[in-house]
């Protein structure tokens, strides 16, 4: 009974996708990328798409192994770009409409009035979206094996690791757009504040990674300003040995005191170092103020559902450490150190480099677990609204 | 219903308040017996519609008690054996005649090989066999009504609801469902009906209801309803004055009851033409000619506007709303 009501619900969805044409016009789309990933190579000298050669000093063979390029190209843009934006724009766009079309009027009655609870009704209907959103993910996936497998001489099923992923991703989204396609009834706010949503998450992210990078640089200016004083103190200390050597009075001695103002004698025979503490300050309280905001934004980002982190994870476990580490090495070369005083701290290449690793090592039970719980209360909080509801 | 049948429906005090203000039902009380073809009418907007999508979970009562097939009311369990047509429905239009008579089969739980038999089954029945592979969309009022029948009998219900099941059907439609009604019954169904067409229900129903404004004001069979007004008529040719009438109301029998808008007919109440010869001669000594003389039954509808007439100080303005709406 369960079995059979399940079965007819899913084939429903598919009949109603497959009349807009949603569906092939997707899986269409998907197959395309999957040729251009297909026409992507790499050779000695650089990248190949089809027969034009693009000479690169860091993708080519002697640097990047054919399966590590593949692999790349999957998991910077393959899943990134393509998997999450848009063919996940593409998904929100097929089946944004399925649950205003459920409960819009005349179309509940027939269904309600059948011996389904409303709740399993709910759910089953929102997992018919999301089995759309895999059916194409995972297509798309096994077409990248193929080609990986095929151009790249690797047989890599990992990156089937992409279809749970990108669907954990993309639930996030399809439960608040669930949500208001049962609160509105409308397709199209369901549609319209979902982007928004997911955009207002983007902005978070990207707040997070901003604040983040902040906070290291100001951390590092603090331990770079320390080692100036350490320096400023050691030339100090040497200074006043040099001046007891020569017999020379020295500030804070008896009958010599520290000039107004200053704190010790290294300062008083090194002004510098004073002009290097003020700054330390100035930088203690920067790292403060960003920590600060660091936390706030941290907490926010808490509750709401982690899109791009979830995505991240799959590039997390597809890449190891090590390359990780040589490809961020490519990136510190190509990028001329001359970071001076002034730039703002985030400039330093270190600041993104440790935030980067910070991205890193967030755990896994805190991305999914709480996007998890975010969807669990969003889901159950439909639920309720569902199975109350007057038709 | 007759106290030996098994109630089908047996409902007590039910209420439905809309959005805290609007009260569409104020305590309904309503039985149906097993086999029998009930029929719910009233005015637009009385709560005919609310009181079946309560009994088919699609809303829920404010307060009710009772059961529906011996289930509580509200109780998803006791819809397997129901079949219900909602009033306004939209099935989804990219399905096929047939697909929608088979996804709703198995959204009630049947079996794909059981579902197949009975589809073809229906369609035949309901006269839609040439379209079963025409999309929804494609369909007219009509078909689209038929479909939905053939919907509601999917799971071989004992119990089938219809809401206005005839709304948009052509005459010869009608009369198919009428036939198909009275082969239900015959298969020993109950039948609970919405309708607005008088003369139908009249042809079909065992018993009837008339709801106004949320209460359910009489109920019972046709005859039950209208046997205080039903009687032997004589129509004559010219007025019947007073001192007439009251020389033929000292004859012993009846006393005849003079029409107060059409003094030229009185009715007597009793089935026995016997009864009301001598009431004829003594008209015919008079030499007043008679027109016609039977036994007479109201209408349903003259009973509905009895009704109606008598509630409509229920609740002012509570129907005029309604009214333009075509019934
Ligand atoms: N979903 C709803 N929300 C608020 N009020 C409603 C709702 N559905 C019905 N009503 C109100 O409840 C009352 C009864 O409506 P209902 O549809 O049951 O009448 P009906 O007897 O079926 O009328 P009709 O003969 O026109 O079909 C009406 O006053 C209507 O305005
Ligand atoms: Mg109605």
């Amino acid at each position: 009974m369960i079995l059979t009501q399940t079965k007819a619900l899913f084939i429903d969805a598919y009949r109603e996708l497959n009349a807009k044409k949603l569906f092939w016009l997707t899986l269409g789309l998907n197959l395309l990328v999957v040729v251009l990933y297909a026409s992507l190579g790499i050779n000695d000298k650089g990248v190949t798409l089809l027969h034009w050669n693009f000479e690169s000093r860091f993708f080519n063979t002697a640097l990047v192994s054919k399966e590590l390029f593949y692999t790349l190209q999957f998991t910077q843009w393959g899943v990134p770009i393509w998997l999450t934006w848009a063919t996940a724009i593409l998904a929100l766009i097929s089946t944004a409409g399925i649950i205003p079309e459920m409960v819009s009027g005349g179309a509940i009655e027939p269904v309600l009035s059948k011996p389904i609870g409303r709740s399993r009704l709910f759910l089953t209907k929102y997992m018919t979206g999301l089995l759309f959103v895999a059916l194409q993910v995972l297509i798309f996936t096994l077409g990248c094996i193929l080609v990986m497998g095929i151009r790249g001489g690797a047989w890599n099923f990992n990156l089937l690791l992409a279809v749970p992923i990108v669907l954990a991703f993309f639930s996030y989204l399809y439960a608040f757009c669930a949500f208001v396609g049962l609160v509105t009834k409308s397709t199209i706010a369901a549609l319209l504040l979902t982007i928004l949503f997911w955009l207002a998450i983007w902005i978070v992210n990207t707040g997070d990674q901003m604040l983040i990078m902040q906070r290291e640089g100001s951390i590092i200016q603090v331990e770079d300003r320390q080692l100036d004083i350490d320096k400023q103190i050691e030339f100090a200390d040497k200074r006043i040995e040099q001046l007891r050597e020569q017999g020379k009075p020295v500030p804070g001695d008896e009958g010599n005191p520290l000039p107004e103002g200053y704190e010790d004698i290294q300062e008083a025979v090194n002004p510098a170092l004073r002009m290097s503490r003020s700054r330390l300050e100035e930088a203690k309280d920067s790292e403060i103020t960003w920590t600060a905001w660091a936390g706030r934004i941290f907490t926010l980002k808490t509750i709401l559902p982690k899109t791009q982190d979830t995505v991240r994870l799959l590039e997390r476990h597809l890449i190891t450490d090590e390359d990780m580490a040589k490809l961020m090495g490519f990136d510190a070369q190509s990028q001329p150190q001359n970071n001076s005083e002034n730039d703002p701290a985030f400039a330093d290449p270190r600041a993104a480099e440790r935030s980067a690793e910070i991205m890193r090592k967030r755990s896994i039970t805190w991305v999914l677990g709480t996007s998890f719980l975010y969807e669990f209360l969003l889901l159950g909080l439909c639920c309720v609204i569902f199975v109350r509801r007057d038709f | 219903m007759s106290p030996t049948m098994t109630p089908v429906i047996d409902i007590q005090g039910v209420e439905k308040t809309y959005n805290r203000r609007i009260k569409a039902l104020r305590g309904v009380d309503l039985q149906v017996g097993e086999g029998e073809i009930f029929g719910l009418l009233g005015p637009n907007g009385a709560g005919k519609s609310t009181l079946v999508k309560i009994m088919t979970t699609v809303i829920h009562a404010s307060k009710c008690q009772g059961t529906v097939l011996g289930k509580k009311v509200g109780d998803k369990a006791a819809l397997r054996d129901i079949g219900y047509l909602p009033e306004h429905h939209r099935f989804p239009p990219y399905l096929t005649g047939r697909q929608v008579l088979e996804y709703f089969g198995a959204m009630s739980g049947i079996n794909r090989k059981d579902r197949k038999a009975r589809a073809s089954e229906l369609l035949e029945l309901v006269g839609m066999e040439s379209w079963h592979k025409d999309k929804l969309g494609s369909y007219s009022k009509g078909m689209r009504q038929r479909v939905g029948l053939a919907q509601a009998l999917m799971n071989d219900p004992q119990l089938v609801i219809l809401d206005e099941p005839t709304d948009g059907v052509d005459p010869s439609g009608r009369r198919d469902i009428r036939n198909i009604l009275t082969q239900l019954k015959d298969e020993g169904r109950t039948i609970f009906l919405n309708s607005h067409l008088l003369s139908e229900l009249e042809m079909v129903c065992d018993r009837v209801a008339i709801m106004v404004h949320g209460l359910v004001s009489t109920q019972g069979t046709i005859e039950e309803l209208t046997a205080d007004q039903s009687g032997f008529e004589i129509a004559t040719n010219a007025p019947i004055d007073q001192s007439l009438l009251s020389q033929i109301s000292t004859l012993p029998q009846i006393p005849p009851i003079l029409d107060a808008k059409d003094p030229t007919r009185m009715t007597f109440q009793t089935d026995n033409a016997a009864a009301v010869q001598p009431a004829i001669d003594a008209l015919r000594k008079q030499s007043i000619i008679i027109e016609s003389a039977g036994f007479k039954r109201p209408s349903l509808e003259d009973l509905f506007m009895q009704v109606v007439d008598t509630n409509q100080g229920d609740k002012p303005g509570a129907i005029s709303g309604a009214k333009g709406a075509n019934s």
